[in-house]
Formats: structure tokens, sequence, C-alpha cells
């Protein structure tokens, strides 16, 4: 068991200096811009004599080493500045708006490998007949698209011309649930409400769809390049030799192989779909944390700008940790590396 | 290398794929000679013509303000490719390089290369060229510049990948051994051994940077108006939706189309790779 | 013969490529009694592999091939089977072991859990704790005492030799009637080769199993084998049992290998023709009696 623990310490370690390495370049760039934040904030009208007041506030006449060392001040205490957006601390404002986006990221995560995986492994057992060459053309198309254009392509579709699915939101406005973990899907059934839960699911569908589409074609490539390797190696020969039926090979003796190699590519997809949640959400007015984003970019808000890249990374780097450790706990040759035999 | 492209042509599907990227890199080259209304790729206004569905005149339909589809497509397409070969041609060098010195040197060299290669690393594509776009101007320029700035990486960690393995192999010892200096074996003894790798992963990101680039000005962070571009044109038509769909149908398409055109080809170049080694 | 186990008869095989056919195998006639010992040796490339491979059905599913020809287990016409039937015989009848023990066993999971796969083909739906009960005696007829250890071990946490003596466990987990070995130990040190050799031995003299030897080895052939085929180039040139072929050998391919082979007290070296046209002589077929059990 302490290997396994020696490399989450290694893993988080490695973490922190690079999140600390994300933080020092976020507030570089923030800082860098042409212009006076503080005057930007305050708007055209206000007096020399504010903007100055302002400027003293956001320690904007300090020099930048000082700057950053009260920005890593602020952050040990949670504390991540006000929006001059939403004037709101950010830390509020992105504890409303991250469940909305996590949810639909999580929910495309499973749809991509519940979807994507089988396609792969399809696809490597019969590979050169038609359903592979199929699948591998559409599962290369999924991957063609940017996430918006396969939202705004499945909304026509099944939105407005096949009225399927609603259009947009989470969850119709005559619900009303409380906010427990600010998951729909989940809050929906502590509350009780079947009928909510449903309506939760048909809205985040579709969205969630368009999103892991190049997400489930990546897998789907992945998972068959790895599959065929794997059938070329000589302990599958060796277990056809033995009579093992195909079915089995295939989902069991074949597919642990594959999937080992195609994991840290699936983490990393995963993690994209963070950063391409931005456009789904644009598309179905999903309201997450795009919408938020987007503004706050456009207004140069730099307090909120800096807050969401960073809880941003800060997710992308879990997920990796997640990912690394759940390939040690799949590859036995990591596993015992550290252990001397 | 004649033998490689002949290869190409044989397979259907990238033979395909050649064919539609030649279509779209020759109409973006002979844009002014093929487009019917060459003149509306800039700020021009045709309110009689505003709004149309797709018709004879006007294949593709025309824009709100009477700029007909097709034509601006097409210049799209220039822009797009445009950005596409700066962005690789100034972060592929700069993205080997470092690849090939952490991989090559080891040691604290190594370690600090590659730790600062892991923050772009960290934060996802998009956000990072996002964040970087709002910060700045959002003119073409520093469109480019955000996406070259995150760009590099990925050829770092790939470079670095192949540096420390073929650190290893005979020809390299051979080298250190008659006393070349560390640039020659970076360059002249490593370098042409990853030459595949690098061409395969530029043409996979040749799509890649457009993709990204359209989702950019699809968020009003890129391209501006009246310069056409792909995302921001399926924005624009987006909130006219279901009337007008062509408004933002097309574009899609055509984003789909470039993008679906280079992944044919460089899939096929990648399959040639798995089968040298 | 009512004791005939395998019996080929006419075999050839070709391979059909974009632009040409290429011959592997030609004409082969070759026979296994119960309990019979038989080698097959020939150089890479003579077409000794691709044998094994196809009498257990895994070589006709390769693009391209086209194998002709009879293939006989028991009686039954193989290459006329079903899929089905053919699946019912390997890993039950007929097993195998491989060249290197170690890339042959599945590394993503225990020794034990292979175990209880292979033992399942003989006992289908056996429980996993009974699979290891056998599995244990098992390890323990190829002289393995820690066999707790090595059930609960990854197949890249064992030595080599240790591997190949799973492998033969495995192979006769459940007692087959022919055992198929393709160039078993090559992969290993040449002691712990002979050991492993030697154990192999003792196994199928006890359980009465034939094997099909495939080797490159002449030294191991002798000591192992009752009867001997020597295939150059997808065609037998000699056949017949083992002290003829050693003692009265007549093709001139058979005597170049038998001279090439560096003896351990000469010091000349070996002057190998390049001459193969020696070699395409026509095919001599030792007449003596079957040596049977």
């Amino acid at each position: 068991m302490s290997s396994i623990l020696r490399l989450i310490v290694q893993r988080i370690s490695l973490a922190l200096i690079v999140l600390i390495g994300v933080s020092m370049l976020i507030f570089a760039i923030a800082r860098l811009i042409p212009g006076d934040p503080a005057r930007i904030a305050l708007g055209p009208n206000a007096t020399v004599e504010q903007v100055e007041i302002l400027r003293e506030t956001l320690h904007l006449n300090d020099p930048i080493y000082l700057q950053y060392g009260y920005f890593v001040r602020d952050i040990s205490q949670g504390d991540l500045g006000v929006s001059l957006y939403t004037n709101r601390p950010v830390t509020t404002d992105i504890a409303q708006f991250l469940p909305a986006t996590l949810e639909l990221v999580i929910v495309a995560g499973i749809m991509m490998i519940c979807i994507g995986l089988p396609l792969g492994m399809i696809s490597a057992r019969y590979k050169g007949q038609f359903i592979d060459n199929l699948l591998r053309v559409v599962s290369l198309l999924g991957v063609s698209a940017p996430s918006f254009v396969w939202a705004v392509i499945l909304m026509l579709l099944f939105a407005y011309f096949l009225p399927i699915f609603p259009v947009a939101g989470r969850i119709e406005d005559t619900y009303v649930i409380k906010a427990v973990t600010g998951f729909l899907l989940i809050d929906t059934l502590i509350d009780g409400n079947i009928d909510a839960f449903f309506n939760a699911f048909w809205h985040i569908f579709l969205p969630a769809f368009a999103l892991s589409l190049s997400g489930i074609g990546q897998a789907a490539r992945l998972t068959r390049a790895n599959m065929i390797e794997t059938y070329n190696k000589p302990y599958i020969e060796m277990m056809r030799a033995y009579g093992v039926s195909p079915f089995r090979i295939a989902s069991r003796y074949a597919f642990k192989p594959s999937l080992i190699p195609s994991l840290t590519i699936i983490g990393l997809d995963f993690a994209a779909m963070l950063g391409n949640a931005f456009l789904v959400e644009a598309v179905f007015a999903w309201p997450g944390l795009s919408r938020y984003g987007v503004a706050v970019i456009l207004r140069k808000d730099l307090n909120a700008i800096v807050g969401t890249v960073l809880i941003i990374s800060l997710t992308f780097v879990l997920v990796n940790i997640i990912v690394d450790l759940l390939i040690a706990f799949l590859n036995p040759r990591i596993r015992y590396s550290q252990r001397p035999k | 290398m004649k033998l490689k492209i002949k290869i190409l042509l044989a397979n259907p599907l990238s033979f395909m794929g050649l064919l539609l990227i030649s279509l779209v890199f020759g109409s973006a080259i002979f844009a002014d000679f093929i487009t019917p209304f060459p003149l509306h790729k800039g700020a021009v206004v045709d309110f009689s013509n505003f709004n149309q569905a797709p018709n004879l005149t006007n294949i593709m339909g025309t824009d709100l303000v009477g700029r007909d589809l097709f034509t601006r497509i097409i210049y799209a397409f220039r822009i797009s490719i445009m950005l596409g070969v700066v962005v690789l041609i100034i972060s592929v060098p700069i993205g080997v390089f470092m690849g090939l010195l952490a991989g090559y040197s080891g040691g604290k060299l190594d370690f600090v290369l590659m730790r600062i290669t892991d923050v772009f690393l960290s934060i996802p594509p998009l956000v990072l060229a996002m964040a970087v776009m709002g910060l700045l101007e959002p003119t073409i320029l520093n469109g480019m510049l955000a996406v070259t700035a995150m760009w590099w990486p990925w050829y770092t960690r790939l470079i670095y990948n192949l540096t420390r393995s073929e650190k290893e192999e005979g020809y390299v010892v051979a080298a250190e051994v008659v006393g070349a200096s560390r640039w020659h074996i970076m360059f002249r003894e490593i370098l042409p051994n990853c030459t595949h790798a690098i061409i395969t992963k530029m043409t996979l990101d040749f799509g890649f940077v457009i993709l990204i680039v359209s989702s950019l000005s699809f968020l009003g962070l890129g391209v501006q108006a009246p310069t056409p571009d792909l995302g921001s044109m399926v924005a624009e038509g987006a909130r006219y939706l279901p009337d007008s769909w062509w408004l933002t149908v097309f574009p899609g398409l055509a984003i789909l189309i470039i993008v679906f055109g280079f992944n044919l080809v460089g899939d096929a170049l990648r399959d040639m790779m798995d089968t040298d080694s | 013969m009512s004791d005939s186990l395998l019996d080929i008869q006419n075999l050839s095989l070709s391979f059909q490529g974009l632009t040409e056919t290429v011959d592997v195998l030609d004409n082969i006639n070759l026979s296994i009694s119960r309990g019979e010992r038989v080698a097959l040796v020939g150089e890479s490339g003579s077409g000794k592999s691709v044998i094994a491979r196809i009498i257990l059905g895994l070589l006709q599913s390769q693009k391209g091939a086209i194998v002709k020809g009879s293939v006989r287990f028991r009686g039954i016409e193989l290459e006329a089977a079903t899929g089905n039937q053919i699946e019912s015989l390997r890993g039950r009848e007929i097993s195998m072991i491989f060249q290197d023990p170690t890339s042959s066993m599945n590394p993503v999971y225990k020794i034990g859990t292979i175990f209880h796969e292979i033992l399942n083909r003989g006992t289908h739906n056996i429980s996993k704790k009974l699979a290891l009960i056998k599995a244990s005696k098992l390890l323990e007829e190829v002289s393995i005492t820690e066999f707790k250890r090595v059930l609960e071990s990854y197949p890249f946490q064992l030595s080599g030799g240790m591997n190949q003596r799973v492998m033969i466990a495995l192979a006769l987990a459940n007692k087959p009637a022919l055992l198929i070995a393709d160039e078993p130990g090559t992969a290993l040190d040449v002691t712990v080769q002979a050991q492993t050799l030697k154990l192999m031995h003792n196994l199928v003299k006890k359980n009465n199993t034939a094997v099909l030897f495939i080797s490159h080895n002449l030294g191991v052939v002798h000591q192992f084998a009752d009867r001997v085929y020597v295939i150059y180039k997808g065609r037998i040139v000699e056949s017949g049992s083992t002290s003829s072929i050693f003692e009265n050998t007549k093709h001139p391919y058979t005597k170049a290998l038998m001279n090439a082979v560096p003896k351990i007290t000469s010091k000349s070296f070996f002057d190998a023709s390049d001459d193969s046209s020696l070699f395409k002589q026509p095919a001599f077929h030792h007449k003596d009696r079957e040596i049977g059990q």
C-alpha cells in the first residue's frame, strides 16, 4: 500500500509546483495588460482621486512581487478578490456557476467512456470490415468539428426541427430545487422529486452529448488502435490457442491491457472538455462558468479572470492526478516497481 | 518520400483528405477569382438582398447585411489557413527546441524546462487562449500570439519523450564517443529521427488550430468584424436559429470539412509511422 | 492406425499478397501416435512454427492464407470442422507451449487468474477456489514449491525459468492428448533450458502425452524425441527415428545441420556451403519401425 501512497504524495507535490507556476503565469498576464484596471473598473467619469484610491486599495502601485505576495496571502485565506462585474466575491460567483459546468462535463465524460470505448472495441474486433470503416469515419467526424458546431447542429435537429429535447436551461422554471450540491441530477434525487430528475436529465442530455462527441470520437479511435495492437501480442495468441472464447478475450483479456495506454489521453480529453464546455454553454444558454467567464474576460475583470482560470486549472490538475492514480491501480507494473522483489 | 506520397494517394481515405485540403487551399488562394462577390469579404452592405435563403445567385444565402455567404466563407478559409500557418511556424520550432534541450540535457535543465511546460499544459488550451485574448486587445495579431503561446508545449512534450528514448540508441552513443558537440547530436542526429512524428502532428494540428481559432472567434475573442471568420459567422448566425439556419450551418460545415480533411491525411501519416517502427 | 493421434497429409500453405503469391509449405506429411514424442527440426523461416498454428486453426483466419491438404486429429478432419469443434479441442485435447514464456502470459492478470481461465476449459464453471487448489497441485508437479506466492504474482515478477514451468503446468492442466511445444526454452539460459526440458520429458512420459516438439536445437532433439522430421524451406527433407536420423544421416541438408553445430571439443569452424542446390535433393524417409509407446 505504501507504494500507492508514495505515488500520491509524488503527484500532489508536482501538482503543487505546477499550480504555483500557473498562478504566477496568470498573475503576470493579468498585470501586464495595457491600461489601468482601476480606471477601467470605475469608468471614464470617475475622478483622478477616486481612481488613485482604488489603485491603493488594489495595491496597484506596489512593486510586482509585493502584489504577488498580497495575492498569495489572499488566496490562502480563500479570498479571490471581488469581481468588478458582479460586485460580489469571486468565490461566491464561482460557487454558483461552477457546479453547472462540472455537471455538464461529468455527464459528457460518462458518455465519452460508455459510448466511445465499446465503439472502439467493436471496431477493433471487426477490423477491416464495413462496420469498422463506418465507425472510423464517424469517429473522425466527431473529432473534426468544434463542440459548438455539433451543439448547433444537434440543437437544430433535435430541439427545433424535431422538438424532442428542450432548447435551453438546466431545468424548467416551474421546479424549485434546494441546492445541496449544486448538481441538479443529485439534488433532485435528494429532494425525492423524480419528475424533476427526469426533467433535469432531459435538459442536460443534448448539451452533454454535443460536448462529448469529440471525446467519443477520440476514445473510440484510441481504443481501436490499442486493442488492435494488443490483439497482436503473444499472450492473446496463447489464449486463443487455449480456446478461450473470442468474446471473453475481447471483453476481458484484450481490454484491460489496451485500456492503460488510452487512459492518459482520455484523461486529457476529459480535462479538455472543461475548456470546451464554454462553447456548448454559450449555444444552449447553460448557466455555467462560461457566461460568467466570457463576460468577465470582455470586461477585463482581473480578479474574476484570475480566479476562474485558477479554479479551472485546479480542476484540470486534479483530474490528471486521478487519472494517474487510476493508471497505477490498473497497471501492476507501476504498482510493484516501488516494492523490492 | 515519393513512396510515402504514393501510399497516401492509394488509400481512399487519405486521398479524400488530400482532395479536401487542396480544395480548401486552392479556393483560398484563388479566392479573388472564384467568388461571385469578392467585395463582400469586407464591409459591404446590400440591404435589398439581406437574409436570403440559399438560391441561385447566392448559393449559400446572404447574411444580415446582404453579403454573399459563399464568398465570405471562401475568404474565411484564407484567414484560417494563414492563422494556422503562422501559429505553427512560430510555435513548432520553439517547442521542438525546448523538447530537444530538456530531453537531451537531463538534470536541472530538464526539470525546470519541463515544469514550465507542465504549467502551460495544465490550463485547458481554450481557457488559456481566452484568458490571454481577453486581457489583450482582440485583434488577429493578438489572437495568433495567444494560440502560439499555448501551442508550443505540446511539441515540447512530444519531442521530449522522443529524445529521451532516442538518447539511449546506438547512433547517439556512437556520436558521443566520437566527441560530437551536444548541439550536433541534438540537431543532426536526434532531430532527423523525429521528423515524421513532427510532420504528422503538424498536419493534425493544422485542423486543431483552426478549431481553436474559430472557437475563440465564436466567443467574440478572436477575429473581429468585418473580417470573415468561420467561428464568428457561426456565432452571429446562432442568434437567428432556426429560421436563418444557413447562417450557422454552412460556416459550421466548412469548419468540419477543413478539419476533417487534415485529420484524414494526418491519420494516414500516423499509420505509416506505426508500420515504420 | 487406431493409435494415430495426428495425421497431416499433403499440407500446403501459401499467402496471397497484392501482387504475388508466396509459398510457405509444400506437401507436408507428418503423423504422431499416442504418447509419441516427435520433433520437427528446421531453421528460421523453414515453416515449422506455421505448422503448429495450422493444427490449432490459428492461422486460417489470417488475410490471404490459403491452406490445402488434410489435418486429421483422432480421425476427425480439422480443415472441414466447424469453428466450435476446433475451439473445443484447444486447451483440452491439444495444447501449446510458446517460445517466450513471460510475454506469452497476460501481464495484467495474476498467474492464479490465468490458471482459473485455463482450468475452466477443462471443467466448465469451476470455482476460483477449486481452480487454485488444482493449480497448486499442478505447480508442485513442475517442481515449484512456493506455489502460493507464484499464484499471487504477475508474470513480470517471476523469472523466465519459473514462467516456463508455469507454462508447462498450464499446458498439461487439462491432460491433453497432444502437446505442441514451439521452441521451448529458447528464450532461456542454457542451464535453465536443460532443467526445464528434463522436467517436461518426465511429465509427458508420466501422462503418456504425445508431443510435437518444434526446435532448431539438434542436441535437445536427440535427448527428447522418438522420431524426427527435418524441414527445409517448407518441405520435409528427411524423416525417421531419432537413431536413424542421427547415426545414418542421408539428406545433404540434415548433414549440414549436424555438422554446423559447433562441437565443444573441436577447434575448427565448419565450412557451411552456400550451395543450396544440394539441399533441393528429394526427401529421404527412413523405413524403421515406429517406436510407439
